[in-house]
């Protein structure tokens, strides 16, 4: 086995060297025993914690890929860059990957707004990338034949997903809802809207700054609305802050908290001054499994034996680690999928084709000819503050983009 | 809007906004000390306040120390290292050059190096807090509703404010530094150790930080960014005219307020963009801040 | 000496694109970018002596109506720069009359409060910005000929940066440059010798802000994409550090510290984890032993090593 390997190798190097070879080499990035992709990701700064293991992950997939034999005999080789989740600095990241390194393929972005602004220079440029983490609903919709993202979950799902469980499960008819006054806050109220008309329900929006200190105004109006339910779609902190706030002025409606907010369950319930306040309360998950349960234990476990140093340190593996996991699946399905005479049109097209399970996420990644959103899939899981129970079904938005 | 609520509203936003307030006034007065002294406007503030929350969630949480060494241990730490940094880096800054601007640039340098720091502890990333100092329990005053923990800020802010004011009217460290502050040429010759008072003002000034923080992180939550805040504390500085101690506070007071009521009244999206049209508005009607003294021509 | 320098410059810049990837042209480009929007803040701080901390503002202003100018109105690229100038400027004069009024740290905090809430306009002027999902910008255009790629847009983003540090030098050695160093001196002197204070005042706020909106313009030429996020405090303090660490005060330095300072801050981004505290140690330690600006301390070590 080994053996043959190394001899059709050897075969396919003397084809390169003869010029007759059926791999191109003017393919970016692809050598007879090597497939170069470049990765981007926020490696310091704000913005570290939704980026870093996240690439992490990928390599370690990647890895573990190649020990097993690479792809088509080639091994993947990873130029990684970090882009601070800042638009110029991810531009330069790009660029540099692609004309300096010559990569394949870019595979990068955690950070939607940041990611979004690559999008006409990765187009035009004809580079396939395929996003980390990064929903990048701006850079995926209209589709272009380049840009897949939305791996974790696209913002668009993400909204309509809370008002369709908030209706369904909880029977709310009218729902308080906070997001953020960013793009991520957006994309999602935009499907929010769509998902609350079709479910005839009423929805009382409050927009805040992802900076905000002083959540009372904003919680007082979202009480006076008299809402069934409060719907909070903000990252980690404002969340706390708002649940917290809900807890000291009595507040007894269920609460539900988008996965954009869940980071740390366990720092969740302390933040919020103990299990008192989350007697009523749900979280929204994207993976296939409570973090660390049976079903995605393989994920933490492979970090631990990739990244000894790394595990032994506070905060690793980061929340979003496993988030890293489906979009590497895809590449290497995609990269399969293409054959050996690999080109970033034949890649392209697999990657049109997608349909599969990753197993790590909630919902299957599935693209199509129109869909660049990997996963539109959340469920949802009642949290006591210490206790995490899976309510059973699975949840998404009727939001579609329309051309 | 019915009556009712409105009156709701209003006296709830009265009653958080002087609570966040206090939070703001604070650190706008760590931060107009220094400048009273120096005429330099600490970007590092808000760093040193994150500096100082983390330091006492290390020592609490970590170290599980008693809270009754914690709390020293973290003053006493803000103190010594802002102290430092004085004698150790703005010091040299000023004898290289007279500029202002550099040393807002050095202290804007450690506000970098601070957050660099505290991330590289990782901890930095997901909100966390330490137990609060006093309950949070929910404390009705007319219709508005906050905690003990609410009310401890408030007093907080208003017994530091009067100590500092003390310390600066009517102690002979507070006259020196007044000394410093309005001319340190004179101040030199009437053997005030120029240096000395500087430590003592920047030490004093991180532990007023500490303070905060102490108060604050299981208020508003810590991550390294937290010190954005410090924003606002600026805010109610300039409002209260930068140079005076009780404007600060009233300041801070008046930011306060105002993020409340528009986010009640007007809209959520418009609570951060609230103070930085107050500072706008006051400013143009009264150049100088609403305490601030008439402006000295200088350099003539 | 300077000669020298001056002619490897224009080498370097005439070469570059011969020899180089479009990353390397990128990076020109926004070095090129940061060179213009530190201009205009060393004519406001340098030569006046006037705290503004809005620069961002001003440059966004530029960006969108350069912007929205060119893709929205398809009017071809140096009027829609001229448009995104001017209107820059026009803000900054209104600016700079109410500015008229403060000093030192209240001037400061004031540009500095309307740079946020400029940013908040920007994030929430959904129907003219594009608010939050940030604003798509077509390739600038003139005669039929489009500018798509870094390549493309750098002669005329290196002709544009050289026609501002021109203006600059006309600037600083005219009538208006003496009468803004005076100011910054001394008001009172200033008034003395009857410069006209108000007016030389609100001269340097509006060409502070047209430099600040000419930059924006030089972004729309190799940007395709815009998001307030990055038109906040910390684009004007990475210019003010920019100008401070080349040498407050001098062209040169400004020039020289927009170029040094993005080449540090792209080198960074090799060094991920020690990144933020490295940065902070730099300025530091420029602060503290190089206070005159980077030029000014390589002139004095060169000076003395060649004086023995």
């Amino acid at each position: 086995m080994q053996l043959s390997r190394r001899l059709l190798t050897l075969a396919g190097l003397c084809l390169a060297a003869s010029g007759l070879s059926p791999v191109k080499a003017q393919e970016a990035g692809i050598t007879a025993n090597s497939i170069k992709i470049g990765m981007f990701a926020p490696l310091s700064g704000a913005n570290f914690a939704y980026g870093f293991d996240v690439a992490n992950a990928a390599k370690m997939y990647f890895d573990k890929i190649n020990k097993d034999g690479g792809i088509h005999g080639r091994k993947i080789e990873v130029v990684l860059e970090d882009d601070r989740c800042n638009a110029n600095d991810l531009v330069a990241a790009v660029k540099k990957l692609v004309e300096q390194d010559q990569v394949f393929l870019l595979h990068g972005g955690s950070c939607s707004a940041a990611v979004v602004a690559a999008k006409e220079y990765v187009v035009r440029q004809k580079v396939p990338l395929v996003m980390l983490n990064a929903s990048g609903d701006g850079a995926l919709y209209p589709p272009t034949d380049y840009i897949f993202g939305a791996f974790s979950i696209s913002q668009y799902a993400v909204g309509g997903a809370m008002v369709d469980f908030a209706a369904k499960n909880l029977g709310a008819k009218k729902i308080a809802y906070v997001n953020h006054d960013d793009a991520y806050g957006a994309w999602n109220l935009e499907a929010s809207k769509f998902d609350a008309e079709a479910l005839k329900v009423d929805l009382a929006v409050e927009s805040v700054s992802p900076t905000i200190t002083d959540v009372t105004a904003p919680f007082l109006k979202l009480r006076a609305a008299n809402a069934d339910a409060l719907v909070i779609v903000t990252y980690a902190r404002p969340a706390a802050l708002l649940i917290k706030k809900a807890a000291e002025m009595g507040f007894n409606k269920p609460i539900i908290l988008s996965v954009t907010g869940t980071a740390n369950l366990a720092q969740l319930a302390q933040n919020v001054g103990g299990p008192d306040a989350l007697k009523n309360f749900y979280i929204q998950e994207v993976l296939s499994d409570l973090p660390g349960g049976p079903k995605i234990k393989w994920v933490y476990d492979m970090y631990k034996a990739a990244y000894p140093e790394l595990s032994a340190k506070a905060e690793h593996p980061q929340t979003y680690m496993p988030y890293g996991i489906p979009s590497a699946m895809s590449i290497v399905k995609a990269l399969q999928a293409a054959g050996p005479n690999v080109t970033r049109e034949k890649f392209l097209e697999e990657m049109k084709k997608l349909n599969f399970d990753s197993g790590v996420m909630a919902g299957p990644v599935v693209f199509s000819a129109t869909e660049r959103a990997a996963n539109k899939a959340t469920v949802f899981i009642k949290y006591d503050g210490t206790n995490q129970t899976m309510v059973p079904g699975v949840f998404t938005s009727r939001w579609k983009y329309k051309g | 809007m019915d009556l009712e609520l409105a009156i709701l509203f209003l006296q709830q936003g009265l009653v958080s906004g002087l609570v966040i307030g206090s939070v703001y006034a604070l650190l706008a007065l760590s931060i107009v000390m220094i400048f009273k002294t120096s005429e330099v406007p600490n970007f590092a503030a808000g760093e040193v306040f994150m500096a100082a929350a983390y330091c006492a969630l290390f020592l609490m949480v970590f170290r599980a120390l008693p809270v009754w060494l914690a709390i020293p241990l973290t003053l006493a730490t803000s103190f010594l290292v802002a102290a430092l940094f004085r004698r150790g880096v703005l010091t040299q800054v000023a004898k290289a050059s007279g500029s202002p601007v550099n040393l807002v640039i050095a202290t804007l340098g450690l506000s970098y190096v601070l957050k660099g720091l505290v991330r590289r502890t990782g901890y930095g990333d997901t909100p966390r807090s330490f137990p609060a100092l006093v309950s949070t329990d929910s404390v009705m005053i007319g219709q508005a509703s906050l905690t003990r923990l609410d009310m401890a800020i408030f007093v907080a802010a208003v017994v530091v404010m009067a100590a500092v004011f003390w310390l600066f009217a009517y102690t002979k460290v507070g006259r020196s530094m007044r000394a410093v502050g309005m001319n340190p040429k004179a101040a030199r010759l009437m053997g005030v150790n120029i240096e000395r008072v500087h430590m003592l003002v920047w030490g004093l000034s991180a532990v007023i930080s500490a303070i905060a923080a102490l108060l604050i992180a299981p208020k508003i939550l810590m991550t390294a960014e937290m010190g954005s805040v410090v924003t606002m504390a600026f805010a109610a500085a300039i409002v209260g005219g930068f140079t005076s101690l009780p404007g600060a506070v009233v300041g801070g007071f008046v930011i306060g307020i105002v993020e409340n009521l528009v986010g009640l009244f007007i809209s959520s999206r418009a609570i951060v963009v609230a103070p930085f049209l107050v500072i706008m508005l006051v400013l143009i009607f009264r150049p100088q801040g609403l305490f601030g003294g008439r402006f000295a021509i200088k350099k003539v | 000496m300077r000669i020298f320098g001056l002619l490897l410059a224009a080498i370097v810049l005439i070469a570059l694109p011969f020899f180089t990837t479009g990353y390397v042209i990128y990076l020109a480009n926004i070095l090129l970018t940061f060179t213009v929007l530190c201009l205009g803040l060393h004519i406001v701080i340098g030569e006046a002596g006037q705290f503004s901390l809005a620069h961002a503002a001003f440059y966004g202003i530029g960006i969108y109506v350069t912007g929205i100018a060119g893709t929205k109105y398809g009017l071809p690229f140096p009027v829609t720069m001229l448009i995104g100038g001017v209107a820059a400027a026009a803000v900054g004069f209104v600016i700079g009359v109410i500015a008229l009024r403060m000093r030192d740290i209240y001037l400061a905090l004031a540009t500095f409060a309307f740079g946020e809430a400029m940013q908040w306009l920007f994030q929430n002027w959904d129907a003219v910005t594009g608010g939050p999902n940030g604003l798509r910008i077509a390739p600038a255009h003139l005669f039929g000929h489009e500018f798509v790629t870094d390549k493309d847009a750098y002669p005329v983003v290196v002709l544009f940066a050289l026609l501002m540090i021109g203006l600059t030098i006309l600037i600083s050695r005219a009538r208006l440059g003496r009468a803004l160093r005076a100011v910054r001196e001394s008001e009172v002197a200033a008034q003395a010798m009857g410069i006209p204070v108000q007016r030389a005042k609100l001269l340097a706020f509006g060409l502070s802000a047209f430099f600040a909106g000419i930059a924006g313009g030089m972004f729309t030429l190799f940007s395709t994409f815009i998001h307030p996020e990055s038109l906040g405090f910390s684009t004007t303090m990475l210019a003010l550090t920019m100008v401070v660490v080349g040498g407050l005060g001098s062209i040169g330095g400004a020039v020289g510290g927009a170029i040094v300072f993005g080449l540090i801050s792209e080198l960074l981004r090799q060094a991920p984890s020690f990144q933020e505290i490295a940065y902070g140690l730099i300025l530091i330690i420029f602060m503290m032993y190089a206070p005159k600006g980077l030029f000014a301390f390589l002139a004095d070590k060169f000076g003395r090593a060649r004086h023995g």
